[in-house]
């Protein structure tokens, strides 16, 4: 098989020193804890799939389309090599090769799709297109980031993306049903959290003491314009006080995912209004990466206003 | 060798294994130049779990590798001889936190600073924690005693075992130590794990001593136009009475690599010292950081920088932070690799070490930087060469050789908490020939069947260079 685009990578492979650091950012691997699961796993992928010792398979080339472009492990990266880039040129050699895979790309389902454009038109990583011949949207898997904005967009559930990361719709409506019913006796309060801007709390290590002990419940999201107005309802319907979501400040989230919440935010606003269910039982936040101890006093402080309501 | 894959997966259930070629070749890599294929991947969640793969490993003599992040830089964790990788990255539990008794019970997979994360809240901290411990877990870290930079103040791992479970090769699980600081009788079992490199046995749980956290923290950095002078700074600073909470050596080479990686614009001195004080009272603190200022200042310093707030101490430490990978982009064609990765020496010869590192470097046609937290003797080199031409392997080989001999003849050791492996192992044989057979006594009463991450430390080959293929595309 021919790796044209990988091949110019080699030499960065070598420098990576595969100290793993990239590893603690990244939202796959706190799903998994597979080290193929983390962007080092997959930069040696990349690497035996140049040397040979590791055979193209279905199996590798969903690995490698497996990424939600947070780009933390670039950023992050004191060696400066950047596992993105080098993710998007293998997609583009084993997309050539004839692996279609769909790792964490969203997919259409043509059945449903009304070709309305709404999801091409919110996609800013240009990874969808409308074939006007045939009226239908084409994915671009390469270029897709898995931000799943368009997900979230789209008016009759035909875009989707597969379970097993937890953000699928199903998945997080699992999540939120759980979450829940573990709250007896406490306020119930759901935040939305985007995995890009932060991250609260462990990353890699579990305490089940500290979580019995929550009054509100964190949902991680990769991207807070995944959050469709379904969801949002789902958990007010599910017996929510209140629904909290926090996201990048605006104008630096690179999928304007912040900007497709706040007007998914205003419209549910718009129904709970018309249900007579007071406004300030729905938040939309800001937060800059490492503003912890922000998002701390901010769930804080709505916990105490949500107690104050009380249940719906 | 023929592994029953049913078997494991009756164990730990289907999703607990993995045996495709592209997983393993994964877990067959760590921060080292090694490489090497396991024969399968399980992933217990349970302690139960644990005896039961390694009841069965034992009876068909499999080799049976711990695995925490895959963090180590000499080759722990690559499976010489194949076999299985534990991943212990499940284990990930927090058990128990007792602040009245200063200590928490962790299961191995937990990552050392998620650790602190939790510690915070109640005003403590786990202070043996490495630079990696944003991904090194708790049981790795034991097993290859590391330390981090407040080790000068703190101490080591081995500090803070109070004591843990573990599982033997034959399957049996023993409890060592106990919850109490004081433990005077019989053989320090539990001591005897840390820095074992999971050769004698896995660890499953561990006991851990916390400490406060500072209520003050200074830092401060101060720039030298001569190694020597740094080297003395450093040699006064630990011989005088005041006891700083990290001290720190980078040197030009290391200066020129973060400034042309990062654009760090640090200034082009030969050597820069970072140190730190806390304490309870600020004035403590303060008035050891002007200690250690003068000290500095004797020794022809200057440009001395110093700040308290938490954004300022970060900025003057970031450097230092991003050194490792920074390394590798040090020279076009040349990357980083991790040889000879770590040394201690009597802290009088820090400056000494340093020179010679570059000397042996240059000797050899390969690059050499000295860096570390000097404080404990301990000091840091990586070798940077062209990793695909042959003959530099040869230079790797012999400046390996070369720095090794220098450690031992002035009393130093071969690592300070890096570990051995099996790239520091041919200098480390020669360093405790004496006590080698000691050693192996006692693999082979605790690991008859050699099963447990075999062929490391006193019984790693002889030459690192050829024991295992290397992770670079190069023929030797």
């Amino acid at each position: 098989m021919e790796f044209n685009r990988l091949n110019k990578w080699g030499n960065e492979l070598n420098i990576c020193i595969r100290c793993g650091y990239c590893c603690e950012h990244c939202p796959l691997y706190k799903v998994s804890n597979w080290e193929i699961d983390t962007p080092r796993g997959r930069l040696l992928l990349a690497y035996g799939l140049l040397t040979g010792e590791v055979e193209p398979s279905a199996y590798v080339a969903e690995k490698l389309f497996q990424c939600f472009y947070c780009e933390d492990c670039s950023k992050s990266c004191s060696a400066k090599v950047s596992p993105t880039d080098i993710f998007t040129d293998a997609r583009a050699d084993l997309m050539e090769s004839g692996f279609d895979v769909q790792g964490t790309t969203v997919r259409n389902d043509e059945k449903l799709c009304m070709a309305c454009g709404r999801c091409v038109s919110v996609c800013k990583s240009e990874a969808l297109s409308m074939d006007m011949e045939n009226m239908r949207v084409l994915v671009d898997k390469v270029k897709c980031k898995g931000c799943g904005v368009c997900v979230a967009e789209c008016p009759v559930g035909a875009m989707s993306q597969k379970e097993g990361f937890g953000i699928s719709s199903k998945e997080l409506s699992a999540k939120i049903e759980s979450s829940l019913k573990n709250m007896n006796g406490i306020t119930k309060v759901i935040i939305f959290c985007c995995d890009w801007s932060i991250y609260p709390g462990l990353r890699l290590s579990r305490m089940e003491l500290m979580e019995a002990e929550n009054t509100s419940e964190v949902i991680v999201t990769v991207c807070a314009g995944r959050i469709d107005p379904g969801l949002i309802l789902d958990a007010f319907y599910q017996g929510a006080w209140g629904v909290m979501i926090a996201c990048c400040p605006l104008d630096e989230c690179e999928h304007d995912g912040n900007y497709r919440a706040q007007e998914r935010c205003a419209l549910v606003e718009r129904l709970l209004d018309m249900l007579g269910v007071p406004s300030q039982r729905l938040q939309l936040v800001h937060f800059a990466t490492g503003e912890t101890q922000k998002l701390k006093s901010a769930v804080d402080s709505f916990v105490s206003e949500i107690a104050s309501l009380g249940p719906i | 060798m023929k592994i029953d894959i049913e078997r494991l997966k009756g164990i730990v259930g289907e999703k607990g294994v993995r045996d495709n070629i592209a997983d393993l070749y994964v877990y067959g890599s760590d921060s080292s130049v090694h490489e090497a294929t396991p024969s399968v991947v399980v992933r217990p969640e349970t302690i139960e779990a644990v005896q039961e793969i390694v009841r069965y490993a034992n009876a068909w003599s499999i080799p049976v590798i711990a695995r925490g992040a895959g963090s180590g830089s000499s080759g722990h964790t690559v499976p010489i001889d194949g076999g299985i990788v534990m991943d212990l990255k499940r284990m990930n539990r927090i058990l128990a936190i007792r602040p009245r008794d200063i200590l928490c019970k962790v299961e191995p997979g937990v990552v050392c600073d998620d650790l602190n994360r939790v510690l915070q809240s109640h005003g403590l901290w786990f202070p043996s924690t490495p630079e990696s411990g944003r991904i090194a877990t708790i049981g790795g870290t034991i097993a290859n005693n590391g330390s981090g930079v407040r080790a000068i103040k703190y101490g080591t791992m081995r500090d803070y075992v109070l004591g843990m479970k573990v599982v033997l090769a034959n399957g049996a699980l023993v409890t060592l130590g106990a919850d109490t600081r004081a433990q005077a009788s019989g053989y320090q079992l539990d001591r005897l794990m840390v820095g074992s490199e999971g050769t004698l046995g896995i660890i499953v749980e561990a006991t851990l001593l916390l400490r406060h956290l500072p209520k003050f923290r200074a830092m401060g950095l101060a720039k030298f136009n001569k190694l020597e002078d740094a080297g003395e700074t450093i040699s006064d600073i630990v011989a005088s009475e005041v006891t700083p909470s990290l001290l720190e050596l980078v040197d030009d080479i290391a200066i020129t690599a973060l400034n042309k990686t990062l654009n760090m614009n640090l200034p082009q001195v030969e050597a820069i010292v970072v140190y730190e004080c806390d304490g309870r009272l600020k004035e403590a603190v303060d008035y050891d950081m002007e200690t250690i200022k003068e000290i500095c200042e004797k020794h022809n310093a200057f440009g001395i920088e110093m700040g308290s707030d938490a954004k300022e101490m970060e900025r003057i430490y970031s450097g230092r932070k991003k050194l490792f990978a920074a390394l590798s982009r040090y020279r076009d064609g040349f990357v980083c690799t991790s040889l000879a990765d770590d040394m201690a020496v009597p802290s009088s010869k820090i400056a000494e070490c340093a020179r010679k590192i570059h000397e042996i470097g240059e000797r050899n046609h390969v690059v050499m930087n000295a860096y570390g937290h000097c404080g404990i003797g301990l000091l840091h080199t990586k070798i940077l060469m062209e990793a695909t031409r042959k003959e530099q392997w040869e230079n790797a080989r012999q400046a390996v050789d070369d720095v090794y001999s220098y450690v031992r003849s002035v009393g130093g050791t071969t690592s300070g908490e890096h570990g051995i492996a099996i790239s520091k192992a041919p200098s480390w044989k020669k360093e405790k020939a004496d006590s080698l057979q000691m050693m192996k006594a006692i693999k082979v009463a605790l690991d008859p069947n050699n099963i447990l991450n075999p062929h490391k430390l006193m019984d790693a080959p002889d030459d690192w260079v050829t024991a295992t293929k290397l992770r670079y595309p190069v023929e030797l």
